[in-house]
């Protein structure tokens, strides 16, 4: 099988891991990053002792030269450090946001070339939270990573500094650092059963909410807002309660956490005087001291980033996941003049363990119309998904005029075959946009006459813009949705038209109109139709009903109704 | 209208939003008060830590009495003690000032969204008013942080050597005057970011559900493209935030760190001047471990939060007054002019747009009391706009309405109908809230129990305990919320029920039976949008809606008169009667009494089949739960 990427999403073909991708996509910058990370970390532990040397030789020659020259060493230490703080910030937000993008950019393209397998496999609403929230965690990885080193050269260092003025010093850091571990957990102990019930509070106020947003007609018509309103609210004094109490707790919590490190810092000065008195530090020194337990302290904030790369590094995995799923090649053959003859050749497909088609022969000819039946379940729009090549079967082969689909061109196959959906996304920004949809957006006036054709004409010119309404403005019923989605197909010439369920939510005189123009539309043009009603089974040229995985039968719909079983798919079809 | 536009539109700080903010700190005065007086116990803290360094050092350890020195330091750490517990009353204090903010907000989501049934009403609810609890409380505690921790390390400087002051004060002035200066392109950057992550994020949504869409249309593409377009923009505002970070560094080098070196430089003249050794140390720890570390928060807490805030807040409130409706239920109709019809339309004329094309024009009809009128047309047509019209819920362009002699909208006529739609409104709770709350005072069980009787609701309510028995919307059937919302509108006082596709979810019996009940309530006028063309059988009169034409007259004149009303028939009726019939007589008018026929569902007997109606987009929320770049 060939794999022709021409202009399309290219997919890259090694899966590697997105995170170590991304860091070397950003590597220039990471590298810069790390190592200004690291010179001002460095500076940042210089800069107490610098300045404890000052402060001694001011108290000692306050106007000696010797007193200026650490002075400014100490301005220079400042300035470079300021300098250094603009240059890590800048570069740390572009990073991560460099990265994201590209992240993004790499996950939409696969997707694409995956196409709806991937929403079978990972479900629409995760790939979103994937593509938002992860991609965007996952982006803060190389900057995070870069500035690692640096981060944790801090406290370590000042751990250090301290040791060197006096192991006593460091000694007495270490004795009081547990206790902050220790605080830190009861807070998550505490905090979560509020949360909980803050939760549980504002899901029972969600839940009135949607049900009455669900009756807004009704209580619209009855004027019974106030009622409702009140009634909505009602679990309100409950959620200011537990909100009360998460503040109280988090209040408790953070006056532990702001006592600790200045008390820790005390008892360095402490110490720190004690050593003064007998001489074994100088009043620099001591401030160096003191400046040094505030820097180990920063110890909570390394265990923040630490996290932040743990969860960046999940966030990646999941992008991980997401890229490994193979993406659908296509082939550069070109279609034979010809009708659209669909054939299926022993088609067999499983999903989820289950075999939904086992061998399916079927032959539809070209220029005719194949209505699809069978109880729900049976596998309708699965065969119709393979008969365009939104899915490839696990067994078997799908002929367009003798083609197989996997060998054709992408936008010949995709020009040759016109998919009308139950539920169809509106894609584009404006109604016209999301009938235009497709390998080349149809002209306006194929347009409207396709929306004429499915019956939206009508409802559309009654949106306040009218065809250039965006889809986000307009409130579409079902039906309403349905019939763009027909006008989508019917604005373009296609060989090959497969309607999966794609009248159902149409009442039976617009269903009968549009049938009408489908069966007119593109002469000489092949349909295949899954049906639930009797009325388009009956205008089908042929009927193939499908029962457990087979092709029960074949036939014109009025041979099949002769049989007990076939008219029974209707009578649990629809209630 | 995008809410992100509107967002957009105004600049941060111009509608209004200061004002109103400033108005609801001046209506919790006590718990700003309270918020003043634990604030000054970190405010003593502050104080204190420099203070006690300077006396344990001028005092104990320089002159080499130790235990002077470590009692000047126990009082610091007591000062410690007390600062925490005063943050712990800060933030209840907090607390009273953020959860009433979040309640109000709460009240205006709730009833945005019950008044106007915004889908976006519940992301709202559930993220951006968590986004505003949260930013708030966190601009109240930077903000209040930085203003009681430079005071007391200010008073502090002056009390150890007022000289002191005027080496630290003017870099810090010109540093929080620099980040002020900084603060509203900063919002606008970050607002910029919030809207295009918000934009994108929509996209990603409409793309991941719509791949199987994408790749019939082979579109993947443009799709590409376009999605590419919006992560680019995303990438420009994120750069463009993160570029306004140096003004940020600036104010804090400026503010927080030049003192520093200053406090240094000036040493000298300082010790000459009689500043202590002790006092230049304890300076020194006021610059480095109160006003830089505060000045930090401030800066990093104000240009993330505030402009978060600044942008949830401008969508939760919009500026504007609230719209006020819904009086509560109708009292009992008190005059009916005796014979009045219960309908007249006249030259009706809507459209939902001035340039939209009409949905109905020139419709004139009459309806006398008592009698019970069917509408029919296909799906889409503008049935339920001309229900919403006669209930007063829509306003026509041309024309007049009136029910029982009422002129439409108004209030007399308010009262005198009930409108029952598709989508049955049941709500959480009991029965007989669920059943009377239509009625001003309480319903008698006796009644609720007739009514139940009358419209079938019977059965359902017998297997839930009666009247007092617990309703779970989720629960219930389609068709068991209908039968609750049909014996509710029964109960009520209005003498015309409007019912639109009200039935659709019950079956014929029962179907029959509601309508009977109402067409047997005393004095009721009965309008039907017919599900089944028995009810447009049943019924005393028939409207067809076809697109801009009516036909008005009994079925056996329509039948005559109008095509669309033949096909309707047809198509309601072309139920196969046997097994070698199949069902291709759409146009067949013969068959009007197949509708029973073989009972087979898809037999064409409705009008209308119930997909996801209503499907509105909701509308794009601020997205959260994950940390913003930046923060």
């Amino acid at each position: 099988m060939t794999t022709t990427t021409h202009g399309r999403p290219a997919p890259t073909q090694n899966p590697a891991s997105p995170l170590r991708e991304s860091v070397r996509r950003t590597g220039a910058r990471c590298a810069v990053l790390f190592l200004v990370a690291t010179v001002s970390t460095g500076l940042s532990l210089a800069l107490p002792l610098t300045l404890g040397r000052a402060l001694d030789m001011l108290l000692t020659h306050p106007d000696g030269t010797g007193a200026m020259r650490w002075v400014l060493w100490c301005a220079g230490i400042v300035l470079l450090l300021a300098v250094l703080d603009a240059v890590e910030t800048v570069l740390g937000g572009t990073t991560s946001a460099h990265a994201t993008a590209w992240l993004r950019h790499r996950l939409t393209g696969h997707l694409l070339a995956v196409g709806p397998r991937a929403g079978e496999r990972f479900g629409s609403g995760e790939l979103v939270a994937r593509l938002v929230g992860n991609a965007a965690q996952a982006g803060t990885a190389p900057a995070s990573l870069a500035a690692l080193l640096a981060a944790l050269a801090g406290p370590v260092g000042a751990v250090v500094a301290l040791g060197l003025l006096d192991p006593w010093l460091a000694a007495v850091f270490l004795a009081g650092a547990p206790l902050l571990a220790l605080l830190l957990r009861t807070f998550t102990q505490d905090s979560s059963r509020c949360v909980a019930d803050y939760q549980e509070a504002q899901g029972r106020i969600a839940g009135g909410l949607s049900e009455a947003i669900g009756g807004s007609r009704t209580i619209a018509a009855c004027g019974t807002a106030d009622r409702e309103v009140a009634r909505v609210l009602r679990p309100l004094p409950e959620l200011t309660r537990a909100g009360h109490r998460m503040w109280h707790v988090q209040g408790r919590a953070a006056a532990r956490a702001v006592a600790l490190a200045p008390l820790l810092q005390l008892g360095v000065v402490a110490v720190a005087g004690v050593l003064l008195v007998r001489g074994r530090l100088t009043v620099g020194e001591m401030l160096a001291a003191s400046r040094y337990a505030v820097l180990a302290a920063g110890v909570g904030v390394l265990v923040g980033q630490l996290s932040g790369l743990v969860r960046a590094r999940a966030s990646a995995r999941r992008l991980g996941e997401v890229l490994a799923e193979p993406v659908t090649p296509y082939g550069s053959r070109r279609l034979p003049p010809g009708q659209g003859r669909l054939e299926l050749r022993g088609v067999t497909a499983r999903r989820g363990g289950r075999t939904l088609l086992d061998g399916v022969d079927l032959v539809v000819p070209g220029g005719s119309t194949l209505a699809v039946v069978g109880r729900s379940g049976a596998g309708k729009s699965l065969l119709a998904a393979l008969a365009g090549r939104l899915a490839d079967p696990d067994d078997g082969t799908v002929l367009l005029d003798g083609v197989p689909l996997p060998e054709l061109d992408h936008d010949e196959l995709r020009r040759a075959i016109g998919y009308a959906f139950e539920r169809p996304a509106l894609l584009g920004d404006t109604v016209a946009d999301t009938i235009g949809f497709g390998v080349r957006a149809a002209p306006p006036d194929r347009i409207r006459a396709g929306a004429a054709a499915a019956r939206a004409d009508t409802f559309v010119r009654r949106l306040p813009d009218g065809y250039a309404t965006p889809c986000r403005d307009a409130p579409l019923s079902g039906g309403e949705r349905q019939r763009l989605g027909l006008a989508r197909v019917l604005a373009r010439d296609s060989r090959l038209l497969v309607l999966d369920d794609a009248l159902s939510s149409l009442d039976t005189v617009t269903e009968h109109q549009v049938v009408d123009a489908l069966l007119n539309h593109s002469p000489g043009g092949t349909r295949v139709i899954v049906a639930h009603r009797v009325s388009t089974a009956a205008r089908a040229d042929s009927v193939a009903w499908l029962d457990g995985g087979r092709v029960g039968a074949v036939g014109t719909h009025a041979r099949l109704w002769r049989e007990r079983g076939y008219r029974e798919v209707f009578a649990d079809g629809e209630g | 209208m995008p809410r992100h536009e509107r967002a957009r539109r105004q600049p941060a700080g111009s509608d209004g939003l200061r004002a109103r903010g400033l108005r609801f700190l001046g209506q919790q005065r006590r718990v700003v008060a309270r918020l003043v007086l634990w604030s000054v116990l970190e405010t003593a803290q502050t104080f204190l830590m420099g203070y006690a360094l300077a006396r344990a050092l001028d005092e104990g350890f320089l002159r080499g009495r130790t235990g002077v020195g470590l009692g000047w330091l126990g009082v610091a750490a007591l000062a410690v003690a007390v600062g925490a517990y005063g943050t712990g009353r800060v933030y209840r204090a907090v607390a009273a000032l953020v959860e009433p903010l979040r309640d109000r907000l709460v009240e205006r989501v709730v009833a945005r969204g019950v008044r106007q049934a915004e889908g976006g009403a519940l992301s709202a609810l559930t993220q951006q008013v968590e986004i505003a609890r949260d930013t708030f409380a966190g601009v109240v505690m930077v903000s209040r942080s930085f203003v009681f921790t430079a005071a007391g390390a200010l008073i502090g400087l002056a009390s150890l050597a007022p000289p002191l002051l005027l080496v630290v004060v003017p870099p810090l002035v010109v540093g929080v005057g620099l980040f002020a200066a900084s603060m509203r392109p900063l919002a606008h950057r970050q607002e910029a970011f919030l809207v295009a992550d918000e934009r994108l994020a929509d996209r990603f949504g409409d793309v991941c559900t719509g791949l199987r869409d994408v790749t019939a249309g082979g579109a993947e593409e443009q799709v590409a493209a376009d999605v590419g377009e919006r992560v680019e923009a995303e990438l420009r505002a994120a750069r463009s935030l993160a570029r306004w970070g140096i003004p940020r560094v600036a104010s804090i080098a400026v503010g927080g760190q030049l003192p520093i070196v200053l406090l240094l430089l000036t040493a000298p003249w300082l010790l000459r001047s009689g500043v202590t050794p002790g006092a230049l140390v304890g300076a020194l720890a006021y610059v480095t471990q109160s006003l830089l570390p505060a000045l930090q928060n401030l800066v990093h807490g104000m240009g993330t939060s505030g402009s978060r805030l600044a942008v949830v807040l401008r969508r939760l409130v919009p500026a504007g007054p609230a719209a006020v409706d819904g009086t509560g239920p109708d009292p009992r109709p008190d005059h009916t002019p005796e014979r009045a019809p219960a309908l007249t339309v006249s030259g009706l004329t809507f459209a939902y747009g001035p340039t939209c094309a009409p949905v109905v024009e020139g419709l004139t009809l009459s309806l006398p009391q008592g009698t019970r009128l069917a509408v029919v047309g296909p799906s889409g047509i503008g049935k339920s706009t001309l229900v919403s019209l006669t209930a007063g819920l829509l306003d026509p362009r041309h024309g007049t309405i009136s029910l029982c002699g009422h002129p439409v909208p108004g209030d007399t006529a308010h009262a005198h109908r009930v409108v029952i739609p598709q989508e049955a409104y049941v709500f959480s709770g009991t029965f007989a809230e669920n059943l009377g709350c239509l009625r001003p005072d309480p319903v008698p069980e006796s009644e609720l129990l007739a009514a139940a009787e009358a419209v079938g609701l019977a059965p359902l309510l017998a297997r839930h305990g009666g009247p007092g028995g617990r309703v779970d919307p989720a629960a219930l059937s389609a068709g068991e919320r209908q039968l609750i919302a049909l014996t509710r509108a029964w109960l009520s006082y209005a003498c015309v029920a409007l019912l639109d596709e009200a039935t659709c979810h019950l079956d014929p019996e029962a179907e029959e039976r509601a309508e009977r009940a109402f067409a047997s309530r005393a004095g009721t006028t009965l309008v039907v949008v017919a599900h089944r063309i028995a009810s447009a059988r049943r019924a005393d009169r028939v409207l067809v809606m076809d697109g801009r034409q009516c036909a008005y007259g009994t079925h056996d004149e329509l039948l005559e008169r109008s095509s669309l009303y033949r096909d309707l028939v047809g198509s309601w009726s072309a139920a196969p009667s046997g097994p070698s019939q199949p069902a291709l007589a759409l146009r067949d008018t013969d068959g009007v009494d197949a509708v029973a026929g073989a009972g087979l569902a898809g037999d064409g007997r409705h009008v209308v089949a119930h997909g996801s109606v209503g499907e509105v987009q909701a509308a794009g929320y601020l997205r959260d739960g994950r940390p913003l770049r930046g923060e």
